[in-house]
Order: C-alpha cells, then sequence, then structure tokens
C-alpha cells in the first residue's frame, strides 16, 4: 500500500519507527508532571527522551508539518501542540501549507 | 441465554466531550448533535439494557507504539478515564464487567480472534465523548471495550470487522446468564487530520454508509481499505468500526433512530438500530 492516500500519511511502521523517540516524548504528555516539565525547560526535556537534533529543531519552531514528515502520529502531534499551545486547526492548516 | 438486543453506530471526538462539559448542549453549531442523541437516550432507556460492549479505538491514550495491540479487550472491573494529555474530564470510571469480559475473552480466542486481555485499560474520548449523550453518567450500565487498532498500519480489514461483529455475537449467545447486550461500533465518520486535504468531510459518503449499514451491510466488508481512506480519510478510516456492530445484530433490524451533522471537520453520525432478527447471519 503506498504510502500517502489523499494527501495525508499512512501512519506505517516505518514512520512509527523513524519518529518513535518524538511520539514516546508526545506520550509523556499524558502526564501532567511531564507537561509541566517540558513547559519548565523544553530543551532539558527534549534531551531526557533522546530526540536527535533534526527532532529538536522541528519541535522548537513548531514546524508540525516538518513532525508529520519526519514520522509523527496526528495524534502524538496534538499532545505536542497541547503544551505548546497549538490546537488541531492549527496544527493540520499547517500539515495542509496554510499557515 | 444472553442476547443482543441493539446496536448502536456513534461517531466519536474529543471535541464532543469539550462542549458536553462545557455545557453548550444548546448552542446552534452543537443543538443539532446533542438534540440528535435524545431519542436514541430515550430508546436506550425503554431497551433496559444489561451491558455494553463497546467496539472502539484507542488514540494513543492507554496504548504506545511500545506496544501496540491490534485488538484489547478490558476485563477489568472498572476502567479508568485516560488522560489525553489536557487532563481528565469530571467523570466517574466506568464499571466493567470481568465475568463477562473473561467470557468473550474465551469466545473470541476459540473463534480465532486473538484480543490481548486487559485487566487495567484506560478509555480515551473513543468511549467517552459519546457516551454521557446516552446514559447517565452514574453509568448504571457496565461496559466491556474493545479496542482496535485503526491507527498504525497494518490494520485490521473492514471483512474482520464483520466477522468479528459476529464473533461478538456468538460470544454473547454462549453466555449463560440473561443479559440485554447492546453492541456498539464507534468511529468517524469522515475526517481528515492532517495533510493537504486537511478539515475536509464527505457528507455524501457518511450518509450512504449509513444507508447502507442499516440496509445491504455486508458488501461495506468487501471494501478494501484504501478505499474507505479516499472517500473518507486516514483517520476516517474508523469508520469500519461500525461494521462489527452491525455484524453483531441480525439480518433484519429496525431503524430507531439516526442523527447526522457536520458543524465542524469531522462528520458526526448516529445510527441506533433494535435487533429484530434472532436468527444466525451467514459467516
Amino acid at each position: 500500500m503506498d504510502d500517502i492516500v489523499s494527501g495525508a500519511y499512512l501512519f506505517t511502521g516505518e514512520r512509527s519507527a523513524r519518529a518513535y523517540r518524538l511520539n514516546k516524548m508526545a506520550m509523556a504528555f499524558t502526564d501532567a508532571a511531564n507537561r509541566a516539565a517540558f513547559k519548565a525547560d523544553e530543551e532539558a526535556f527534549m534531551d531526557s527522551f533522546g530526540l536527535s537534533a533534526a527532532e529538536k529543531d522541528l519541535v522548537r519552531r513548531r514546524d508540525w508539518k516538518g513532525m508529520m514528515d519526519h514520522g509523527a502520529s496526528i495524534y502524538l502531534a496534538i499532545k505536542i501542540g497541547g503544551v505548546t499551545g497549538d490546537a488541531l486547526p492549527a496544527i493540520g492548516n499547517h500539515t495542509a501549507g496554510r499557515g | 441465554m444472553a442476547t443482543i438486543v441493539g446496536g448502536i453506530g456513534s461517531s466519536h471526538a474529543p471535541t464532543i466531550g469539550v462542549a458536553y462539559d462545557r455545557g453548550q448542549q444548546s448552542d446552534p453549531l452543537w443543538a443539532p448533535l446533542f438534540a440528535g442523541y435524545e431519542p436514541a437516550r430515550a430508546w436506550l432507556d425503554a431497551l433496559k439494557p444489561d451491558l455494553f460492549v463497546i467496539v472502539y479505538n484507542d488514540h494513543a491514550n492507554s496504548f504506545f507504539f511500545d506496544k501496540w495491540p491490534t485488538l484489547a479487550l478490558g476485563v477489568g472491573a472498572g476502567h479508568p478515564q485516560a488522560d489525553e494529555g489536557w487532563g481528565k474530564r469530571p467523570l466517574a470510571d466506568l464499571p466493567g464487567d470481568p465475568a463477562f469480559g473473561w467470557h468473550l475473552a474465551r469466545s473470541l480466542v476459540e473463534q480465532e480472534f486473538d484480543p490481548t486481555v486487559c485487566q487495567e485499560m484506560a478509555v480515551d474520548h473513543g468511549v467517552l465523548s459519546f457516551l454521557p449523550l446516552l446514559t447517565d453518567t452514574d453509568w448504571k450500565i457496565p461496559v466491556v471495550p474493545l479496542a482496535v487498532n485503526v491507527i498504525q498500519h497494518p490494520i485490521p480489514s473492514a471483512r474482520r470487522m464483520w466477522k468479528l461483529g459476529k464473533a461478538i455475537r456468538a460470544a454473547v449467545e454462549s453466555y449463560p446468564a440473561d443479559k440485554r447486550v447492546v453492541v456498539f461500533g464507534t468511529g468517524g465518520l469522515t475526517h481528515q487530520l492532517h495533510g493537504t486535504q486537511y478539515g475536509q468531510k464527505n457528507m455524501a459518503w457518511d450518509n450512504e454508509f449509513m444507508d447502507r449499514l442499516e440496509s445491504d451491510p455486508e458488501p461495506l466488508a468487501d471494501m478494501p481499505l484504501r478505499e474507505y481512506m479516499e472517500r473518507g480519510g486516514t483517520e476516517g478510516v474508523e469508520m469500519i468500526l461500525w461494521l462489527a456492530m452491525r455484524a453483531a445484530l441480525g439480518d433484519s433490524v429496525t431503524r430507531v433512530h439516526r442523527n447526522y451533522t457536520a458543524p465542524f471537520t469531522t462528520g458526526y453520525g448516529l445510527l441506533a438500530l433494535e435487533n429484530t432478527d434472532t436468527g444466525t447471519l451467514p459467516a
């Protein structure tokens, strides 16, 4: 099956493996203490999850399209949005190239 | 013997929970959705069900990709609410039914479905966004949740969901205690949460899907996942979960209520079917 359907990514095993650390960090935001820790020190929090330099840069720039291109799951990307103050419409429109 | 007395197909979405908690039931954008659940709720009350079996999907809230089950069955005495990343809603934990849950586990495995059996399984908006619209939130009716992977490919086919519904029915009908069971299938309807077509929905297909689910559902099981995604979005593929609900019912159903509204990015559907045929469907 192709990786892209109607301009959207299939979240495949390859994507899940490639963006595993980024998605895992996002999953941690289901815990309030981790949400607070990220807000207090983004860089330290990203380092604690072993994000690559490129992944950290995507988060720093709130580059939602870049995160999705890399392999983020949309369901995890919105958890990152939860701590950065970006809701689904902003994230979705960014991935569509509209903002 | 336990019997399946009805089936409900419903969309789920975090925004429904937010609107519910904010008391936006009369807000012009939301009223068609909330009002649409009221007749189904009245029917469900009158049906006097003893148990809900809810086929839904987790959205990386209870599970993560370190261990991501294709099927996960909640057999615990209760099901806590998952924190999805924004804090929990003011809702009590759902009661479970361990005796039925373990029976369902045994029966599914005998029928060659192999769920991950979970004694602690938090549930997310896949269950909790629409359920308060259909029943009191003191949760008098126990819930056995069955989570299906529709997020990380490979995901099960529509045909697999059809067969799962049959297996649920066989499990219910082999349960020795008298129980009136309502089966839910929840997801969708069409929505696209990322990519160049972000925000697009397909209202014509949503309504065609509900038409066919009611009157001629079985061919929907033949539709490839790719076609579901082309018609309804990569995230909209959740709608295959409604097939499990429909297959758990008999050939002949009576539509009690149907509602559709799509004020935002997702088609919100609701279909309540009373099971009027207790004969067995062909496999």
